[in-house]
């Protein structure tokens, strides 16, 4: 069943002609980002990440959790903060890196074939010479009830305590928006440790009026054996 | 050819696409104390159409529609420009987020 998957999961990422140029170091399984901005909104966020691997392997479970504040400071761009905690099956948790992120809106929703928006990440770990900047490409095309979303970024690591180097990694998302409550979707991420598929599901509920809770989770089982034998993902967005 | 050039051709690819749109029929829509006026369009189907929606109070107001995939704030005395469509014959609702119990409309697509 495993060896389908792969398959099926290989075919698919050759199909989408990316594999040879989309590879990315460490697992890039996070948040499929929509290149769209809503004027005046704050965002509180909870985010975690994680992947499982099997019982005898170095390290089993590895999570990843971030906390986030951000708010749309003009009609087309919205800035976020971030707390970034870790943990493993062989380390305790501990917040050690921080972020900023700021989303560009480049073109009105509908408007051409695609719409566009750019994501512009900077991460800093605390305790250690490592810096991590992204610059991610952000296209979405609306086809009736379906939306198809491309995220794709290049990454450039540096600092006394990593090895400096350009990356690549991308996200493809196709959606259905079946109701506001329950959205399903499936998932595609691939870096150069990452090649990972599955479904996820999303909604919102109103709690009133300028006042929403996002949520999503998803599962991606890997489809190589550099990528984590399965990982879990969720996000709950508090936006007011 | 490395990651950088192939980014570099699939948006300029994309680009190019974009440039090659065709013009957009235009539909002019008011906010006025808290209510949508008109508050019925219609427009035709299979066609995209660009509506442009004028905030006349003083407050915010944002243009919402699950039924049309579009959340859109419009300030105060400024206006907006939604793109909508193409879609198929039916009723689209839309609302007002900020004054949902008045601000309320629809686009009937023929």
């Amino acid at each position: 069943m495993q060896f389908r998957i792969k398959r099926w999961g290989i075919s698919l990422v050759m199909g989408m002609s990316l594999s040879a140029g989309v590879l990315a170091d460490g697992s890039v399984v996070d948040k499929v980002y929509h290149p769209y901005v809503e004027q005046l909104e704050w965002e509180l966020e909870w985010r975690t990440v994680q992947a499982y691997n099997a019982p005898s392997s170095v390290e089993s479970r590895q999570a990843t959790h971030r906390v986030g504040l951000g708010r749309a400071v003009s009609e087309f761009l919205f800035a976020e903060a971030y707390l970034i905690g870790r943990e493993g099956s062989d380390s305790a948790f501990s917040v050690d890196a921080w972020e900023l992120e700021a989303l560009w809106q480049l073109s009105e929703q509908g408007e051409f074939l695609l719409d566009y928006g750019v994501l512009f990440e900077l991460e800093k770990y605390r305790h250690e010479e490592i810096w991590e900047y992204a610059t991610t490409l952000l296209l979405e095309r609306e086809l009736g009830r379906f939306s198809a979303t491309a995220n794709l970024g290049v990454i450039y690591e540096w600092g006394d305590d990593i090895e400096d180097e350009f990356e690549t990694a991308a996200a493809l998302q196709a959606r259905y928006r079946h109701s506001p409550l329950i959205e399903p979707a499936l998932e595609l991420y691939l870096g150069e440790d990452t090649r990972a598929l599955g479904p996820m599901l999303q909604g919102v509920a109103r709690l009133g009026s300028r006042q929403a809770l996002r949520w999503e989770a998803g599962v991606v089982w890997g489809l190589d054996a550099t990528t984590a034998d399965y990982t879990l993902r969720g996000v709950l967005e508090y936006e007011f | 050819m490395s990651a950088f050039c192939r980014y570099l051709s699939v948006t300029l690819c994309l680009l190019m696409l974009n440039a090659a749109q065709a013009a957009t029929p235009v539909i002019e829509l008011e906010i006025r104390d808290h209510l949508f006026i008109p508050e019925e369009i219609s427009i035709p189907a299979n066609t995209k159409v660009k509506l442009v929606v004028y905030n006349r109070d003083a407050t915010p107001e944002e243009f919402e529609s699950y039924e049309l995939n579009r959340e859109k704030v419009i300030l105060g005395g400024n206006k907006a420009n939604i793109f909508i469509g193409p879609l198929t014959p039916g009723v689209y609702p839309f609302f007002g987020e900020f004054n949902p119990r008045t601000a309320q409309g629809r686009v009937v697509v023929e």
